[in-house]
């Protein structure tokens, strides 16, 4: 009851003082910094562009926010059961130990796994690097082919590249125009040799979801090992290591509205699968990855992932229909959209388009207020189309205006309406500027025209 | 155990959460409180088994602490600007 009464009137001493908190003392490096960027109380400008207030968000793969629930179960490991869960002696340890253990079930659960099968890493990337490099240096005697796809995450194809230059055989299967792989196309790529399978249960650019479960059952019956990164998948579409048959599976934190710097490795204890460690050290998480586990991180992705098995079947709904309101609002007001993959197997959450005749860059800078991106964010540095797009066989112009939508669990109908609209304005501006549009109305084929050289 | 929630009780506990939603300084995070609350009592609206309605019960109760606990610290750290979803906009 005190305890109320107290934290409301807090709350509203705190509610009028957090207004007055503007004036901050920059260090000389923040002030450097904060020459090319500025926030007053109508805007913020930042790389040159000026917005009134902060973007909506539908990035939902590059990251998701994490849920307030999720949160609540992390701070208390900041606060005061701050201790190492390797320490054996004292309180502090076993609460520790004891956090990461309900973690570990927690995340468990979600997969149809047992918890002994569950090794916490810092993130999808590193389980990747452990499942691809870590399996293949293990059996090399043996083992010298790997087989991945052409749509994989780049730390998958990264690993694949690494491991060619150290002599082992990488097969990059291609995709069909839909994203999906051919199973009898994988059938006929695996020889004797091979040592691993490696394919994305759901794709992070385009969304299609592979057929994991055909896919494992035929691993399965040649007795290859198979991998997947179900980084995207995992508490959006059910997941399940017994259906899939899967040997490993990488698992990320921060796509399931969990913190960030945290993820998971699903390693087969019937039959196992061995791996050389990457992270040498004391000896934590079985001898598969050193280094002090991260309570917090890890408490964090637990309750995102209990979250999540609670309401998947909730968010699925409105996930999907929210989908549907976006390419249908879109579609209504303009045409020469197209969605990038397949349209059944997808997952609600993941819409890329291209829009024919507009050029990507100028899209995305003209749609301040929405926070979307073109390909995935790690590739979105370079200037070079996606490769995702590339391997669907998707045009070069058509790959260049690509755009990514990520709706989520915090997305408001109100958000999609508002996206549509700064979407079929911009590009309908974009299009009005454009003479190439112009020459298709007057029904001129684009692909006809012989551009005379200078 | 606690006896069944009385049909008061259980409004009183719905109307506390939509009015902790309220309270949340993010656009997002407060419309989805709002609406998960709203969707959640009303998938358990029929439920009859005592002990079921006894569960749902004390698991809304301790969302309701969370959701109270979460709205300060979200306080805490207004961002300086809104959402453009809270600006008026022509």
């Amino acid at each position: 009851m005190a305890s109320r009464l107290h934290s409301s009137r807090l709350f509203q001493t705190l509610k009028t003082t957090s207004h007055t908190c503007r004036l901050r003392h920059l260090s000389t490096a923040t002030a450097a910094a904060a020459k090319e960027s500025y926030e007053d109380a109508d805007g913020i400008s930042m790389k040159g562009v000026k917005i009134s207030g902060r973007p909506l968000y539908l990035d939902m793969q590059a990251t998701s926010p994490v849920d307030p629930r999720v949160l609540d179960a992390m701070l208390p490991y900041y606060l005061s059961s701050y201790g190492n869960p390797h320490s054996r002696t004292h309180l502090y340890g076993w609460e520790s130990d004891l956090a990461v253990e309900k973690a570990r079930a927690q995340v468990a659960a979600l997969i149809n796994a047992s918890p002994k099968e569950i090794v916490f890493t810092s993130g999808a990337t590193e389980s990747n690097n452990i499942s691809v490099k870590g399996v293949m240096h293990f059996y090399k005697e043996k083992k010298r082919h790997v087989i991945t796809t052409q749509t994989e995450h780049k730390c998958v194809l990264d690993s694949c590249r690494h491991l060619q230059q150290e002599g082992f055989e990488v097969t990059y299967l291609p995709v069909g125009s839909d994203g999906i792989v051919d199973i009898d196309l994988l059938r006929s790529a695996i020889r004797p040799d091979t040592g691993l399978v490696s394919v994305m249960t759901v794709n992070n650019e385009i969304g299609v979801i592979q057929p994991v479960e055909e896919i494992g059952n035929m691993c399965r019956e040649l007795g290859v090992p198979f991998h997947t990164d179900a980084a995207q998948a995992l508490g959006k579409i059910p997941v399940d290591v017994e259906k899939m048959n899967v040997s490993l599976m990488s698992l990320s934190g921060h796509k399931i509205y969990g913190p960030k710097g945290v993820g998971a490795l699903y390693m087969r204890r019937r039959p196992r699968i061995r791996v050389e460690p990457q992270m040498n050290g004391g000896g934590q998480e079985r001898g598969i990855r050193s280094g002090t586990v991260p309570t917090p991180l890890v408490v964090g992705m637990g309750a995102a992932c209990e979250l999540a098995m609670k309401e998947m079947e909730y968010d699925d709904k409105r996930i999907s229909a929210l989908q549907e309101r976006l390419l249908n609002g879109i579609k209504a007001k303009l045409d020469g959209v197209v969605v990038n993959g397949s349209r059944e197997k997808r997952y609600a959450g993941n819409l890329n388009l291209s829009f024919a005749y507009v050029e990507g860059e100028s899209l995305l800078m003209g749609l301040k207020e929405v926070a979307v991106s073109s390909g995935s964010a790690c590739t979105s540095a370079s200037l070079e189309p996606s490769y995702v797009l590339r391997a669907l066989g998707v045009d070069e112009d058509m790959a260049h205006t690509s755009i990514r939508f990520g709706i989520g669990r915090f997305t408001t109908e109100a958000e999609i309406d508002r996206a549509v609209e700064l979407t079929v304005q911009q590009v309908e501006k974009l299009r009005e500027m454009s003479p190439l549009y112009e020459m298709v109305k007057e029904g001129i084929d684009i692909k006809s025209i012989q551009w005379a050289q200078h | 155990m606690a006896s069944t929630p009385s049909k008061s009780q259980i409004l009183s506990l719905f109307r506390s959460l939509l009015r902790t939603a309220r309270d949340f300084s993010d656009y997002n995070i407060r419309e989805y409180t709002k609406r998960r609350t709203i969707d959640g009592f009303r998938h358990n609206r029929h439920v009859s088994d005592p002990s079921s309605i006894a569960a749902a019960y004390s698991d809304a109760e301790s969302q309701l602490q969370i959701a109270r606990r979460q709205v300060i610290v979200y306080s805490l750290y207004v961002p300086k600007l809104k959402s453009v979803m809270e600006i008026k906009h022509a």
